[in-house]
C-alpha cells in the first residue's frame, strides 16, 4: 500500500469517517485532515495522489488550503472540491481545482472521482 | 392604461358644469317672471304716470339689492365648501405615510405632501429645485438592481405622458445621501383638451421590506447549506451498508430515497433564495430538450410504466441544462404527485415556430377554477385545505417560472378539476437547430 493515495480534508468527523470507509472498501489507501493546516501537514509528510478538499472549514478553510498548496507545491496533486454550494463547479474553478463532488453525493460519484486520477479501484 | 379612457376623472368636471347651467337657467326664468309679473302689478296698481315711474325705480333698485345678497351667499357658501374640502384634503394628504408629488404639465413640482418631503429627505421636496428632471437627477434614479433608469422610464415621465403606473419600482437617493427603495404609482389628470394637465403621483418607502428580505433569503440560504452536510452523511451511509450488504436492502433503499426527496426541497429553497439575493447566473449549453426530458423521467423514482415521452427530434435549446432539468423535474413530480388514481403522465416535446415547448399532462385531480390564478405564487399551495393535500412545499412552479423566464422562455397551464392539468414551457430554439 505505498502508492499514491488520497487526503481527505473535511471537518466534519463522521463525514470524514465515511469518506474513508468508502475509499478504503474500494481498495484505495486514505489519509485524512479535519482542516487545511492539518492538511497541509500531511501534504508535507508525503504528497498524496488527490486530494478531496471540504470548502467550509474552521482554522483554515477550502479555499485557503488550495491558495497555499498551489504556492508551496504548484499542481503537484490534482483537487477535488467537495462542496455543498449550489454552483460546486463555479467553487472548483475558483480555486484552481480538478474536479467536484456536489454534497450530498453517490457513493458511486465519490470513487468515480478518485479514480480518475489514481486508476480504477484496487479491489473491484 | 393609456390615454383614451380619461372618462372617469373628467366626470366630475361636467358634472360641475352642468350644475352651473341649471342655476343659470332658473334665474334667468325667475328674473323673466319676476320683470313680467311685477311690471303688470304696478300698471294694475299705480294709476298716476309720475309715480309709476318712481315706482319702476324703486322696483329696479330692489331687484339689484335681491340680486346681490343672492349673489353673495351663493359665493360665500361655494367657496366656504372648497375651503372645508381643500381642508379635508389637505389633511388628507398630510396624514398620509405615502408621499404624494404632483407635477404639472411642464414637470414643475405644483404639490407634495409632508410625507414625500420626509421620504425624500428633504424639508420641502418643492422648494429647492422643483422640477421633475432636477428631481430625478438629484435623486439619482435607478432600477432596483442599480442600472441607472432613463427619464422616460420613470412613473412621474410616463403620467405626463398619459399613462397610468402601478407599482414602478425603483432605488433613489434622498437628500442626505442613504439610497432608498421606492415602489412609485402615478397617474395622469386629464384637462379640457385631452391631454394630461398634471401627474399625481404617489411613492412608498420600501426599504425596510427590501432589508428584511434580503435577510430573510441569506438565512434561507445559509440554512439550506447547513442541511446538505448532514443529508451527505446519512445517504452515503445507507448506499455504504447496502454496497457492503449490510442491513435490509429495502429500509437502506427508503433511507436512501428519503434523503433524495429532502435534498430536493433542499435545493429548492436554495435555488428560491439564491435568485432573489445573488441573481444566479445560468450556466449556458446547447442541449435537446428531449434527451434531458428522457434523462430526468429516467432519473426519477416512480415513472416507470406511467410517464411516457413524444418527442419531436431537433429541439435543441441554449440554456442552463441542470436548471431546466429542475424544472422539468418539477413539472413531472406534481403530475405524479397530484395524480394518486394513477393514469399515465404524458410528456411532449415539439417545436412550435422558434421554440421548443414541453408539456406534461396528466389524469389527475386538477386545479379548482378560483385557485388557478396563484399556481405559480411562491409557497401557494392549490390543494392546501382540500382532499387532494398530497403534501410539497409550493416553491417548485415558482422557481420554475423564474428558470423559464431567465432563459426568455414562458410557463402555463391548462387545468380542468378532476380531470387533470397540462403543464407547458417554452424556450427559444437554439439559433442553429435544424
Amino acid at each position: 500500500m505505498s502508492g499514491p493515495d488520497v487526503l481527505v480534508v473535511e471537518d466534519d468527523a463522521d463525514l470524514a469517517a465515511l469518506v474513508e470507509m468508502i475509499l478504503a472498501d474500494a481498495g484505495y489507501p486514505v489519509r485524512t485532515a479535519a482542516e487545511g493546516a492539518q492538511a497541509l501537514a500531511r501534504v508535507e509528510e508525503r504528497m498524496p495522489g488527490v486530494i478531496l478538499l471540504d470548502m467550509r472549514m474552521p482554522v483554515m478553510n477550502g479555499w485557503e488550503f488550495a491558495r497555499a498548496f498551489a504556492d508551496r507545491y504548484g499542481r503537484a496533486a490534482p483537487i477535488v472540491v467537495v462542496t455543498a454550494a449550489e454552483n460546486a463547479r463555479a467553487r472548483a474553478e475558483e480555486v484552481g481545482a480538478d474536479g467536484w463532488i456536489e454534497k450530498p453525493f453517490d457513493l458511486q460519484a465519490v470513487i468515480d472521482a478518485v479514480a480518475v486520477h489514481l486508476g480504477p479501484p484496487p479491489a473491484a | 392604461m393609456q390615454r383614451g379612457d380619461r372618462d372617469p376623472r373628467s366626470a366630475p368636471v361636467d358634472d360641475t358644469r352642468r350644475g352651473a347651467l341649471w342655476i343659470a337657467l332658473a334665474y334667468a326664468l325667475i328674473g323673466t317672471i319676476w320683470i313680467l309679473l311685477s311690471d303688470r302689478a304696478l300698471e294694475a296698481l299705480v294709476t298716476d304716470g309720475a309715480v309709476r315711474a318712481q315706482a319702476q325705480t324703486v322696483k329696479g333698485w330692489f331687484y339689484v339689492l335681491v340680486t346681490a345678497v343672492l349673489l353673495y351667499l351663493a359665493i360665500a357658501r361655494l367657496r366656504a365648501g372648497l375651503a372645508a374640502r381643500d381642508r379635508r384634503l389637505r389633511a388628507v394628504l398630510d396624514t398620509m405615510l405615502d408621499g404624494v408629488i404632483v407635477f404639472d404639465r411642464c414637470g414643475r413640482i405644483v404639490e407634495a405632501n409632508p410625507a414625500a418631503a420626509e421620504i425624500m429627505g428633504t424639508a420641502d421636496p418643492a422648494l429647492p429645485d422643483g422640477e421633475l428632471s432636477q428631481l430625478l437627477v438629484r435623486s439619482v434614479v435607478r432600477h432596483p438592481d442599480g442600472r441607472p433608469a432613463r427619464p422616460e422610464e420613470t412613473a412621474a415621465w410616463r403620467a405626463l405622458n398619459g399613462e397610468t403606473i402601478d407599482g414602478w419600482e425603483t432605488l433613489v437617493r434622498r437628500a442626505d445621501g442613504r439610497d432608498v427603495f421606492l415602489t412609485v404609482s402615478a397617474v395622469p389628470l386629464v384637462g379640457h383638451g385631452g391631454e394630461p394637465e398634471l401627474a399625481v403621483v404617489a411613492i412608498r418607502d420600501v426599504s425596510e421590506v427590501k432589508r428584511f428580505e434580503a435577510m430573510r433569503e441569506e438565512f434561507l440560504a445559509t440554512a439550506a447549506h447547513e442541511l446538505k452536510t448532514p443529508l451527505a452523511v446519512v445517504k452515503a451511509y445507507a448506499q455504504l451498508m447496502q454496497r457492503r450488504g449490510q442491513g435490509d436492502p429495502s429500509a437502506l433503499s427508503a433511507i436512501t430515497r428519503q434523503t433524495d426527496r429532502l435534498h430536493r426541497i433542499v435545493q429548492q429553497l436554495l435555488e428560491v433564495s439564491r435568485f432573489r439575493v445573488g441573481g444566479g447566473e445560468l450556466r449556458r449549453e446547447r442541449f435537446d430538450l428531449g434527451t434531458l426530458a428522457e434523462e430526468v423521467v429516467a432519473d426519477m423514482p416512480g415513472t416507470r410504466g406511467r410517464v411516457v415521452i413524444a418527442r419531436e427530434p431537433g429541439a435543441a435549446v441554449n440554456g442552463d441544462r441542470e436548471r431546466i432539468g429542475q424544472v422539468v423535474a418539477a413539472l413531472l413530480e406534481n403530475a405524479l404527485r397530484f395524480s394518486p388514481g394513477g393514469g399515465e403522465v404524458e410528456t411532449s416535446i415539439a417545436r412550435l415556430g422558434s421554440d421548443a415547448v414541453l408539456s406534461v399532462r396528466d389524469r389527475g385531480v386538477g386545479i379548482a377554477p378560483e385557485r388557478q390564478a396563484r399556481v405559480f405564487e411562491r409557497f401557494y399551495r392549490a390543494h392546501v385545505g382540500t382532499p387532494e393535500d398530497y403534501g410539497g412545499l409550493g416553491l417548485g412552479l415558482d422557481v420554475s417560472r423564474e428558470i423559464v423566464a431567465r432563459h426568455g422562455g414562458r410557463i402555463w397551464f391548462e387545468s380542468e378539476q378532476g380531470r387533470g392539468s397540462t403543464f407547458s414551457f417554452s424556450l427559444p430554439l437554439a439559433e442553429d437547430a435544424s
